[in-house]
């Protein structure tokens, strides 16, 4: 069926104290990245034993959802399924809005943020055997391409709209294989380094990206009191549950390597060290065990809550998945030599929770959420309901 | 082309730390705090791990000196995005300032710790020396008087001193020598050219059995320890 | 439409945004570039200098040259043209920056506006003018000689160079007070005795490390804190792998110090046990006869007394027991010592500060004369000093004369202390109990007695009851806070002056001390200070102050230009005396007997004439005793052995971070004060290691860190000196303890040297 899209009228209490909120916390975006540049970045949480923080697991796991959504839109648009259709131009537009908030974390996370444009000078004052380097290709190609994808969409050129939506879909793919290649290739650090990190980004940016267009289409859709047709969520919660079981898969062979000898003082580590809960309880409980539960046993897998749960659960999870990565890979103090280093360079880092990292990291999260509603009341994202007119009236909390 | 490399005999070194102090006064290094420490962000071109096996009374420790080991095959060369890192043609490692955005990656890729981040802008000290670069048109990644915030800093192998050097026609390895080689009072650390086979670094390593940190990295460091 | 219209406008937003953070980057780099450039552009506006002179922050002294760059001093080296490290300098000569910039340092004279005194207590300070402190002082001295009693002043001197030291006890001896007390008393006078009570020489061993082929070290931290360190750092590399046979190093300690960590075998021994360990190894060497018979033939005396002693007394089978080192390992090292020829063996602090402990050195040095090691290439060496040019006659008046007669307040010379040349530590209970007589003024030339004291309480209560404390020092230290008046003297690198090492070279060696930048705020040399003060007391003392050379400068250049040309020895900055000349037997040994003693001859003339009959069961032969610890073994488990790392200043002030940073190595940690135990004993107390704990003695306690350490003997435990500063400075305020505060008062009375480590303690959780 013809779909029609839609604006929201953007004139309810619920969406301007939604703007309103999110708008002073873009304020706090400028006022913390102010002091952070100012004051330095001792007012964060890094160290030279850990040297990427927040912001860093924040970049990795946006650019994740970003290729989630692109590769969840690609259900509707490439492959054509008309159940998908409905979320389509949402997850398009969250992609490209992911994407974005992922770059504001990385560039925002430099010592020198305002040298940024030297990321971008390809094959000339780029080293391009940097995976950063490499990478930046990729990013900027993805955000262009994004762009034109929802162009077309909007323009309702579906053929072509496919065949940029193919593109944009192995380009996505490539863009966290990427993002998963900084990590896997770096020999030293041994809860990097593997050659399934890339497969493992992707894998955890599938699930944490169809997640996060579940809950996103729920919310949104209920807010903006839109029908969301059951199919549709569970169609996804299905596909949700056979990516977490493939994901599994490859976080136990990952982990498997590398608890066989040698080197694998590492991962004992992150099983059993500071940072132990990040991985058992978020990125297994919460991001594994908890959601395929959910959506295996008969009684929650059928409800829309269930699916919610399940999903909210994963998108937690994922994030502390690249948060476990993040910081226990580089809290393991370097075996410089095979015996017990004495003091300060034998000790795990701590890595601190501070205020101007956290703000910053949750006042770009705002910005972005701001910039999604701000979209959804100027352009065309939302689908009407089907057979009812343009404008609804009651019962609705959003317009 | 000379391939600067340097050895440093445990047997003779006396764990004195002269080479730490001397290095952080020859390249105004700022010095840490206790808080610095304890978050570890202090910065530290050079440094001494120190190393316990054994129990009572069969006990040893060794104190390892640990400057930039300069690889050959330096990960953090290939993981720098903006060429802010790169091998000089005579094998040392040089950090441009000038370039370098803070992204961090060549920390992470490290494996010896040799590298800091400045947290923090520099305090200016009475006794920062204030030298001028050797061609003041030069885009050279002079690190003097102090480096910025936000910037990656690590030990230079005291570059400017060896192009000083040459260019006045002196011996590197004998006349010249970086601070922390200098300053080592028990002259347990040499410096030279390894590819020279009559030079002093050499003659060592044909002599005496020796080994580097974590060879099976396949970093190639060449800084290289005499063990006793 | 609509939507078009945006994403065009978001466009140009976009690439508008973009272009202005690239200028504001291009732009930023530029102005960091301006403000960098406040380099000078060209060679010529660097007005560069070298500068020769030699460091003050041990009592090493060694040579160094600074680089002064516009009028800043930026860089410290060795020099060269110094022979006794050849050059070559320890890490705390490059602190000598921190010391010279130390942003704390006192900038002006200043009294004290708060009569109460006392620890924690704020004196508030007022600045005040050099003439206004000058008057305050001069006319508290000149009312102390007026009435005849210029013995109550009491003049205390911490780490000054030689030639200030020369000027204070002329000074003292000048104004008519014999009470110049220096911080010998806690340094290692049982070291001065032994050697003394053996062949005459009542001052540090030196050895001849360049051909020395076997170090047996008692306690000795020869790396860390041995004197002179620089020597020592660059003799140990030499003799290691820069000659043909390689030097091995034992190190007997209770605690696996850095020396031992890098020397050949580390022999935990029970503390204070050394002595016996030393006669057990004496006993093995006589009984196999391994001795160097030819020396003991020519040129001792008492051999047979000794032998009798050792094979008595000292078996090794016994010994064992004592030390709790096996008979094979005692026996081993032995023969080790006695066939490896040259050999030496050197008695430490650890070894030696002990009750009873100037016969542990005599002892140890014994087995020097055993296997032939003395004056010889490798072996024991004496020292050769240099001539200063001498001043002319002190001119004293009847005020001093009759002051110099008075009996020391240190009680030394007296029944308590009657062989002892400084008894630093007595002094605290002189002046708490007025005897044997009141002090009225004291003066402290850069000392900081009330951290570096055992029992620092008793310091504080005696300066808190001293009635007038003139303090001078660049910076306010403990001993500080109880003055009334501070004058701000320069540090090592703003004043002239002439040093020269401890014993160790054997060839005398001067170095020249001249400033290398102009003084800080209005410091002024303590030379200089002296040389004011002595104009204006007038008198005997203004008399005794003339004629050489008015000034620092000109006391520097009266002493030395016999030696040395002044202009060379401004740009050399060293005289080097001529090479050692070895086996001096006909002239080195100042005994009765003319030879070395075994059977202290030097101590029985004494007795003889000091007690007049008394105390004729006093030992004239090296021997041990069992220590009698502070505190019983019951109620305080482990015996606390301090130590000082390689990092402490002592200057009396620890406000450096290039020293703080790396203060523990053996631990890989600054910053802070560990207290290191056995891994085993910490277990079976219960307590975790890095955890909080007391450290309690029978007088007082402290909590620091714990640290498991494999290097620490079961009974023992170590706390490093040189933190726990309290008095000012962001560096080393409330950072870490002070392991002196928990340690009991105690002597060895035959030198006077304060025990350090026969305090016993116990630990638990916070």
């Amino acid at each position: 069926m013809e779909l029609k899209y839609s604006t929201i009228e953007g004139k309810s209490k619920g969406y301007k104290t939604l703007v309103v909120i999110l708008g002073i916390m873009v304020a706090m975006f400028i006022f913390s990245f102010l002091i952070s540049y100012l004051k330095g970045q001792k007012v964060w949480g890094i160290s030279n034993m850990i040297p990427w923080g927040q912001l860093i697991t924040f970049y990795i796991y946006f650019i994740g959802l970003s290729a989630g959504a692109i590769i969840i839109s690609s259900l509707s648009y490439v492959f054509k399924k008309e159940t998908f259709e409905p979320i389509g131009r949402m997850a398009v537009f969250m992609g490209i809005l992911l994407m974005v908030g992922a770059m504001f974390f990385v560039l925002v996370d430099l010592g020198r943020p305002e040298k940024a444009w030297r990321l971008f000078m390809y094959f000339y004052f780029n080293n391009m055997s940097s995976m950063f380097a490499i990478n930046s290709i990729f990013y900027t190609g993805y955000i262009i391409l994004m762009l034109i994808y929802l162009w077309l969409i909007f323009e309702g050129n579906k053929k072509l709209a496919a065949i940029v939506g193919t593109i944009d879909v192995l380009w996505a793919i490539a863009v966290h294989m990427g993002t998963g290649a900084i990590f896997g290739l770096i020999g030293n650090r041994e809860i990097f380094f593997s050659p399934i990190k890339p497969f493992e980004f992707l894998l955890a940016a599938l699930t944490s990206g169809t997640s996060l267009i579940i809950i996103t289409a729920a919310a949104t859709f209920k807010f903006t009191s839109r029908m969301i047709e059951e199919e549709l969520i569970f169609s996804l919660s299905k596909i949700l549950k056979i990516i977490i079981l493939i994901l599994l898969i490859m976080v136990f062979v990952d982990k498997l390597t590398h608890i066989y000898f040698p080197n694998r003082d590492a991962t004992l580590y992150l099983f059993t060290g500071d940072y132990w809960w990040l991985f058992w309880v978020f990125q297994i409980g919460l991001g594994i065990v908890l959601p395929l539960i959910l959506l295996s046993y008969s009684k929650t897998k059928r409800t829309k809550k269930g699916v919610i749960i399940s999903a909210l659960s994963v998108v937690i999870g994922v994030f502390g998945e690249r948060a476990a990565l993040v910081i226990p890979g580089t809290a393991h103090p370097q075996p410089f030599v095979s015996a017990k280093i004495e003091g300060i360079w034998g000790e795990p880092g701590i890595f601190k929770i501070t205020l101007w990292e956290t703000l910053l990291s949750l006042s770009i999260v705002s910005f972005i959420i701001l910039l999604f509603v701000l979209g959804l009341r100027f352009l065309e994202i939302l689908p009407n309901q089907t057979n009812e007119p343009v404008s609804a009236k009651t019962n609705s909390i959003i317009k | 082309m000379s391939r600067w490399g340097m050895v440093i005999d445990l047997d003779k070194c006396v764990g004195c730390q002269a080479c730490i102090v001397a290095c952080k006064m020859e390249n105004n290094v700022p010095h840490g705090s206790p808080e610095e420490q304890k978050l570890k962000r202090e910065v530290n071109w050079h440094k001494m791990i120190t190393v316990t096996k054994g129990k009572y009374p069969y006990v040893r420790t060794e104190l390892i000196p640990m400057p930039c080991m300069h690889c050959d095959h330096p990960p953090c060369v290939t993981v720098c995005p903006a060429k802010a890192t790169f091998r000089r043609r005579d094998g040392i490692i040089v950090q441009y300032y000038r370039r370098c955005i803070g992204c961090k990656y060549c920390i992470v890729a490290c494996p010896y710790g040799a590298r800091s981040f400045n947290f923090t802008s520099q305090e200016e000290k009475p006794y920062h020396r204030k030298d001028e670069p050797l061609d003041n048109n030069s885009w050279e990644p002079w690190p003097f008087p102090t480096r910025t915030q936000g910037v990656v800093e690590k030990c230079t192998f005291c570059f400017h001193r060896i192009d000083k050097g040459l260019k006045k026609g002196k011996k590197i390895g004998t006349e010249v020598v970086p601070a922390c080689v200098e300053a080592c009072p028990s002259h347990a650390r040499f410096f030279g050219d390894l590819d020279d086979p009559k030079s002093e670094v050499s003659k060592l390593l044909a002599s005496r059995n020796s080994f580097r940190l974590r060879e099976e990295l396949g970093t190639k460091p060449k800084v290289i320890y005499l063990t006793r | 439409m609509k939507r078009s219209k945006l994403t065009r406008r978001e466009f140009l937003k976009f690439s508008g945004i973009a272009g202005a953070l690239i200028g504001t980057s291009q732009l930023k780099e530029t102005l960091t570039e301006a403000m960098g450039s406040t380099l000078p552009q060209n060679k010529k506006d660097l007005d560069e200098k070298w500068i020769s002179t030699s460091c003050l922050n041990c009592t090493s002294r060694c040579a160094i040259r600074v680089r002064v760059l516009n009028g800043k001093a930026v860089s410290i080296t060795g020099n060269i043209n110094s022979k006794v490290s050849e050059g070559k300098v320890c890490p705390r000569s490059y602190i000598g920056l921190q010391v010279l910039y130390d942003p704390d340092r006192v900038k002006t004279p200043l009294k004290r506006t708060n009569k109460e005194k006392g620890r924690g207590i704020d004196p508030k300070w007022a600045p005040i003018s050099w003439d206004q402190a000058l008057d305050e002082i001069i006319r508290r001295l000149s009312q102390l000689r007026d009435i005849g009693e210029p013995h109550k002043l009491l003049i205390f001197y911490g780490l000054n160079s030689i030639s200030t030291e020369d000027l204070i006890i002329r000074f003292g001896e000048a104004f008519g007070t014999l009470n110049i007390i220096s911080q010998d008393g806690f340094d290692i006078e049982t070291e001065k005795a032994g050697h003394w009570m053996a062949d005459g020489h009542y001052t540090h061993t030196a050895f001849d490390l360049d051909h020395t082929h076997y170090i047996l070290s008692f306690g000795g931290d020869l790396l860390e804190s041995s004197k002179p360190l620089s020597r020592f750092l660059r003799k140990w590399g030499k003799f290691r792998r820069e000659r043909a046979i390689r030097t091995k190093v034992i190190v007997i300690n209770p605690r696996y110090s850095l020396t031992a960590a890098k020397a050949d075998e580390w022999i935990p021994i029970n503390p204070g046990t050394d002595g016996a360990l030393a006669m057990a190894i004496a006993h093995v060497i006589i009984s196999e006869e391994l001795y160097d018979k030819v020396f003991i033939k020519n040129f001792t005396e008492g051999f047979d007394t000794y032998k009798k002693l050792v094979l008595d007394q000292y078996h090794p089978k016994n010994v064992a027991n004592i030390t709790g080192i096996d008979q094979e390992t005692i026996i081993r090292i032995a023969r080790e010592f006695a066939i490896t020829k040259p050999a030496i063996a050197i008695g430490g602090k650890t070894s030696i500060d002990w009750p009873n402990g100037s016969y542990t050195s005599y002892a140890i040095f014994c087995l020097n004369a055993l296997v032939g090691s003395i004056d010889i290439p490798g072996g024991v060496i004496y020292q050769e000093y240099p001539d200063y040019k001498p001043m002319p006659k002190l001119i004293e008046d009847e005020i001093s004369r009759k002051g110099k007669l008075k009996p020391f307040i240190d009680l030394r010379s007296t029944d308590k202390f009657p062989f002892a040349k400084i008894v630093t530590n007595q002094v605290p209970e002189s002046i708490l109990n007025d005897s044997p007589y009141p002090v009225d003024i004291a003066i402290g030339f850069n000392s900081n007695f009330n951290m570096i004291a055992p029992n620092p309480e008793r310091w504080d209560k005696a300066l808190k009851k001293l009635p007038y404390y003139i303090h001078i020092s660049p910076f306010i230290s403990e001993m500080a806070l109880y003055a009334d008046i501070i004058l701000p003297s320069t540090t090592f690198l703003e004043e002239w002056g002439y040093d020269h090492s401890p014993p160790g070279s054997g060839f005398a060696e001067i170095r020249i001390k001249q400033p290398v930048v102009s003084p800080f705020g209005e410091s002024r040399s303590t030379a200089d200070i002296i040389f004011e003060i002595a104009k204006r007391l007038k008198g005997g003392v203004m008399k005794s102050f003339i004629n050489i050379g008015d000034n620092s400068k000109g006391f520097v250049k009266y002493r030395t230009e016999t030696l040395i040309n002044w202009k060379d020895f401004l740009e050399k900055g060293v005289w080097i005396g001529k090479s050692y000349e070895y086996k001096k037997y006909d002239r080195i040994f100042h005994t009765p007997s003319r030879k070395f003693e075994f059977s202290s001859g030097n101590l029985k003339h004494l007795i003889a004439k000091m007690s007049k009959g008394k105390a004729d069961n006093i030992n004239l032969l090296p021997h041990y005793q069992e220590v009698k610890f502070l505190g019983t073994k019951e109620k305080y488990p482990f015996i606390l052995l301090p130590y000082q790392p390689l990092m402490v200043i002592e200057n009396g002030s620890q406000n450096y971070p290039w020293a703080q940073e790396v203060f523990l190595p053996m631990c890989g940690i600054g910053w802070e004060t560990l207290v290191e135990i056995n891994s085993e004993v910490g277990k079976d107390l219960n307590i975790k290691d890095g955890q909080m704990v007391w450290i309690e003695s029978p007088f007082q306690k402290i909590k620091a860190k714990v640290k498991f350490s494999e290097g620490i003997h079961p009974c023992a435990v170590a706390i490093p000196w040189g933190q726990g500063h309290y008095s000012y400075g962001k560096w080393q305020k409330g950072i870490g303890v002070n392991p002196n505060e928990i340690i009991g008062v105690d002597y060895d009375h035959i030198s006077g040297q304060a025990a350090f480590f026969n305090t016993r303690v116990k630990i638990y959780k916070i």
